[in-house]
């Protein structure tokens, strides 16, 4: 396209912005609306996503040894649960490591509670077995085969509750139910740009019947009103994006305070969630726009 | 086939491997045109490849033209403009001479038979050609069609524009073309500060600023007094002389029989005439 081409279409599709304001301006608004419910979404999808992968690299099975057991008898389970289909990863960890590990994590205030208990013989812990799934949708599955070991070899097998797991089914579902919700704003949010777009193509039926007339080409009479569409999705995009991004700062400072090192929650830094996130919310207020368009284009533009 | 085939297992899997090859670029034929029709790079590609000028001719063969509410506009039309012509369209109201001069610029298409525009069959053509066929084609209305908001001047411009004509070449084609039709002290005027036929003038400036082989006008002179329908007469015999085809429906007797030209006289859809230096025919 040349460039006085577009300069044209461009004021063309400004002025068809300032010929209908108001509802230019209802189109944006419900724009705004649909993107910032799809804002939080995926707020939500990125930092479920983040954070299952995080869970996934942790999160294993803890399977309980039988102290009766030899070292040799140990290893054999050990290899075992190896041969597992299922199993990603297994180690062994002998008693005095999971002390040591237990002491770290109390810190202080554990010295004195566990002084007593550094020698060998009085070590209350057993040796374990963490197993890490291959993926996290078999951790039930890979649980209940470990079960099977009878008490001689195996005392217990804790898969900690799988309190991730069921936080990820339960946001699974208030994502779909979000996406659902937010397809239907956007179906709404198209045709309310169709309608400004129409009543654009209403306002400037005679040129257009001219423009045709004398040759134009089909897309040079397109063009405007796919950009007039596009930069009502692009200025229904910005507030959802700052609002999105100043939410998710102030609650990731929340759940993240910046001096403690131990967390409830590991978040998606801000910096990197805000580029995908206004990346993404800006691209679908384009789509948007451009879906809109192409409704009114096709079913007013006779040419 | 598949039995026989099967027998022979190699010719088998040659002819699968064939088909497998065969699907593969039919897709990929279906997509790679699917993708160019989706950016518009088809017409860019059809300017560079623009077949040679045909021959400045607008030929029908057996046109019929019938519209959704049964009305038979045009019954077997048989006719055929040269280059450099000058054409006059007669005939009662309602005989179909405005459906016949929309089948010339493809407004409207015939609902059986072949027109062709310089040898493009304008049913045929894709949509997206149409446009290339009407830049060969300047269109006169009797209401002339110009747009209230715009100047003389802007009105002509338009259709430049309109084609992507660079912005340099636009000012001194507009001003030599106003100029051609006696406007170039009123370019700046609004439509509504001009008379009837100062508004034709600029009407007749804009089909012809892009240099079309064709000028078709539709009653051009209907709206306007007797001097100013005078005027215009005399401007399209001068851009009739400059060689461009000029085709137009009219009712004016006297102009009919004062400036000789070709005649096609329609009654009820049919060519009832078509004489060289014809009389107009009928009392008004
Ligand atoms: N768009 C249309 N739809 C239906 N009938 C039409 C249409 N245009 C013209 N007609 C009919 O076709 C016939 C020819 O009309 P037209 O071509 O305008 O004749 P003329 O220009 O000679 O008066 C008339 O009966 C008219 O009513
Ligand atoms: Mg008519």
């Amino acid at each position: 396209m040349k460039i006085d081409t577009l300069v044209r279409h461009l004021r063309e599709a400004y002025r068809g912005l300032r010929r209908n304001t108001w509802m230019s301006f209802a189109a944006v608004s419900a724009v705004s609306v649909t993107l910032l419910i799809f804002g939080v979404f995926l707020v939500l999808a990125f930092n479920i996503s983040y954070m299952a992968k995080e869970v996934d690299k942790t999160v294993g099975i803890m399977v309980e040894l039988n102290s009766d057991l030899t070292a040799d008898q140990k290893e054999e389970v050990l290899n075992q649960i190896k041969g597992n289909k299922m199993t990603a990863d297994a180690t062994l960890i002998p008693k005095e490591d999971a002390l040591r590990e237990f002491k770290e994590l109390l810190g202080d205030s554990g010295n004195d509670i566990l002084a007593g208990l550094d020698s060998e013989d009085e070590n209350p812990l057993p040796d374990t077995i963490k197993v890490i799934p291959n993926d996290i949708d078999q951790f039930e599955a890979l649980t209940e085969d470990l079960k099977k070991y009878p008490e001689e070899q195996v005392l217990g097998v804790d898969n900690g509750g799988n309190l991730a797991k069921s936080v990820l089914d339960y946001s699974g579902l208030v994502q779909n139910i979000m996406l659902g919700f937010g397809l239907v704003l956007a179906i709404m949010a198209a045709f309310l740009i169709s309608n400004t777009i129409k009543l654009t193509i209403i306002a400037r039926k005679r040129e257009i019947e001219i423009q045709r007339l004398v040759g134009a080409s089909n897309w040079f009479i397109r063009w405007p009103f796919f950009i007039e569409g596009a930069t009502m999705g692009m200025l229904g995009s910005i507030s959802p994006i700052l609002i999105t991004i100043v939410l998710y700062w102030s609650g990731y400072n929340m759940l993240n305070p910046a001096n403690e090192p131990i967390t409830i929650m590991k978040l998606m830094p801000v910096t990197e969630l805000s580029l995908y996130v206004s990346g993404t919310i800006l691209l679908m207020g384009v789509l948007i726009g451009i879906w809109g368009s192409i409704i009114s284009v096709r079913r007013f533009l006779k040419i | 086939m598949k039995e026989f085939f099967s027998t022979e297992n190699h010719f088998d899997t040659l002819i699968l491997e064939e088909s497998d090859l065969l699907t593969t670029i039919l897709l990929g034929v279906l997509g790679a045109k699917l993708f160019i029709w989706y950016i518009g790079f088809h017409e860019l590609v059809y300017l560079a490849n623009k077949p040679e000028e045909g021959d400045d001719m607008i030929e029908m063969h057996d046109v019929w033209k019938v519209y959704s509410n049964g009305v038979e506009a045009l019954r077997g039309v048989n006719v055929s403009v040269g280059h450099g012509e000058f054409v006059y369209i007669v005939g009662p109201s309602g005989a179909g001479k405005s459906s016949f001069i929309k089948l010339m610029y493809r407004e409207e298409k015939p609902t059986h038979g072949i027109v062709l525009i310089n040898d493009v069959n304008v049913k045929r053509v894709r949509d997206w050609k149409i446009p290339h066929v009407r830049r060969k084609i300047g269109v006169v209305f009797q209401d002339f069609k110009l747009l209230p908001s715009m100047s003389a001047y802007e009105n002509v411009a338009f259709a430049m524009e309109a084609i992507e004509v660079p912005k340099r070449k636009i000012k001194p084609r507009v001003e030599e073309v106003l100029e051609l039709v006696g406007l170039n002290d009123r370019m700046h005027a609004l439509p509504s500060q001009l008379s009837g036929g100062e508004q034709q003038r600029v009407a007749i400036a804009r089909a012809i600023v892009n240099n079309p082989t064709f000028i078709i006008a539709d009653e051009p002179t209907g709206n306007l007094d007797p001097e100013n329908s005078w005027d215009i007469m005399y401007l399209l015999e001068e851009i009739n002389n400059r060689g461009t085809t000029v085709v137009m429906a009219t009712h004016n007797k006297e102009i009919v029989n004062t400036l000789r030209q070709r005649v096609i006289a329609i009654e009820q859809g049919v060519i009832v005439r078509d004489e060289e230096g014809g009389e107009y025919g009928y009392e008004d």
